[in-house]
């Protein structure tokens, strides 16, 4: 099963060549009741210690494939599910320092069924996550 | 005079956050049990694994975890995504084929009511108007599957509202025994909902303080009505409901003959087995009320 925070323990990690990183990643839990279809995600905000990615230029992974924004608000084939965390990938050449992290998500989510005027839905969730390597 | 008992079930949307994370579906469907329900409702999208095509071997196990469990399917929530692409909106035929996709599979694992949960195009839920034409398209498909459509009404909107009256047209118009009413009691809420964290009075939207629907409004509808979700937030160690006014809601689902079921829908605080205690105090609640009603009929008849 997975965890109850967004951001999952497992699966925090640079990414690039161990010397030189060129960015992190982390799998996230989808916050809310229901399996959505990949172009209701409208992409992911993240800070980490303060610093801000914003959701325009994270890459979201599911079901193996990676999206861009652009792409994902398209993506009336891919399903992103419960039991199913999607890894979130962040371009911050050098990427994080080993050690103890405050990471932020804003998860903007597009219901149809809620007036317009409050979408999207941004589900926002903190909490520290460790860099091993 | 002598009234018609509720039916008492439980939508596994009470369990949201638990279900996956620190309960099993098993565990859920037990727990249901446990309070002497009888009937379990599911949200397609978030309950069925391999959703809209679950696995053989995963039907053959819910089948039998309904017999262990003593439980049958009553609703099953589906939705028609009408923003589901940010470039263009949906037409009605796609709307069409995303309900039958959902009546298809909530008939073949046993549902009998399916409600679907269409977007809106203004601020008191006015659905989309593909809604009409993509519900006329499959009520020959609903009735050989033997279900009945039933959209939800719920807070902001009231009994008293085009929405409902567009509903009932719809009925009088097609003629149709496979659509119906939806009840979520959160519209008979009459006090306001805690903050949610971080929540400022300049957030707050006004139905979160209750829309106080008068219960009496449901007399008027109630022919209509063919399932209730009974939405509820927090019940106290006294059972006390903190928002849903249950001793004057159940009195006139009595009076107007109500006897279908009582899908208890927890939306309250999330953390882990909050759910489980609050969905059988709101049982308890239920029954008492249900039995002293019943009770003071008999002693007067």
């Amino acid at each position: 099963m997975l965890e109850r925070h967004l951001v999952q323990t497992r699966g925090f990690r640079n990414t690039g060549p161990r010397d030189a990183p060129t960015g992190f990643e982390f799998r996230l839990r989808l916050p809310s009741y229901r399996g959505l279809r990949a172009s209701l995600i409208d992409g992911v905000d993240v800070t980490v210690d303060g610093a801000h990615y914003g959701y325009e230029s994270n890459r979201i992974e599911l079901g193996g494939r990676e999206f861009t924004l652009t792409e994902l608000r398209e993506a009336v084939d891919q399903r992103w599910e419960l039991d199913e965390a999607a890894i979130v990938r962040v371009v911050k050449p050098g990427g994080l320092t080993i050690g103890v992290h405050e990471i932020t998500v804003g998860v903007r989510i597009r219901q149809s069924y809620i007036p317009i005027e409050f979408q999207p839905s941004v589900v926002k969730e903190s909490r520290k996550a460790t860099i091993v390597l | 005079m002598s009234t018609q008992a509720f039916k008492y079930g439980v939508s596994l949307y009470s369990y949201t956050d638990d279900l996956g994370t620190v309960m099993t579906l098993e565990d859920a469907m037990a727990n249901v049990a446990d309070v002497g329900a009888t009937g379990i409702e599911i949200l397609g999208e978030g309950h069925i694994p391999g959703y809209p095509k679950p696995s053989t071997g995963w039907i053959r196990q819910w089948s039998v975890l309904l017999e262990r469990y003593g439980l049958e399917p009553t609703n099953y929530g589906c939705w028609i995504d009408t923003r589901l692409r940010l470039s263009r909106p949906m037409t009605a035929k796609e709307g069409a084929e995303d309900l039958a996709r959902d009546i298809r599979l909530a008939a073949r694992l046993g549902f009998r009511f399916v409600r679907p949960k269409v977007g809106v195009i203004s601020f008191d839920l006015v659905p989309d108007p593909i809604w009409e034409e993509s519900v006329e398209r499959v009520l020959d498909l609903a009735h050989v599957s033997n279900v009945i459509i039933c959209p939800e009404i719920h807070a902001p909107t009231p009994i008293r509202h085009p929405v409902v009256d567009a509903y009932v047209n719809f009925i009088q118009r097609t003629g149709t025994k496979n659509f119906g009413l939806l009840i979520d009691t959160g519209i008979f809420q009459d006090r306001p909902l805690p903050y949610f964290p971080g929540e400022t009075p300049e957030m707050r939207r006004d139905f979160l303080n209750g829309i106080r629907v008068d219960p009496q409004d449901f007399l008027a509808i109630a022919p209509y009505v063919v399932f209730i979700q009974a939405k509820f937030h927090s019940i106290t160690d006294d059972l006390v409901d903190e928002h849903i006014p249950w001793e004057r809601v159940v009195p006139v689902l009595k009076q107007a003959g109500y006897s279908g079921y009582l899908s208890s829908e927890y939306e309250g605080e999330r953390t882990p087995w909050a759910s489980l205690e609050q969905v059988r105090r709101q049982h308890a609640l239920l029954r008492k009320l249900e039995r002293t009603h019943d009770e003071s009929h008999r002693s007067i008849s």
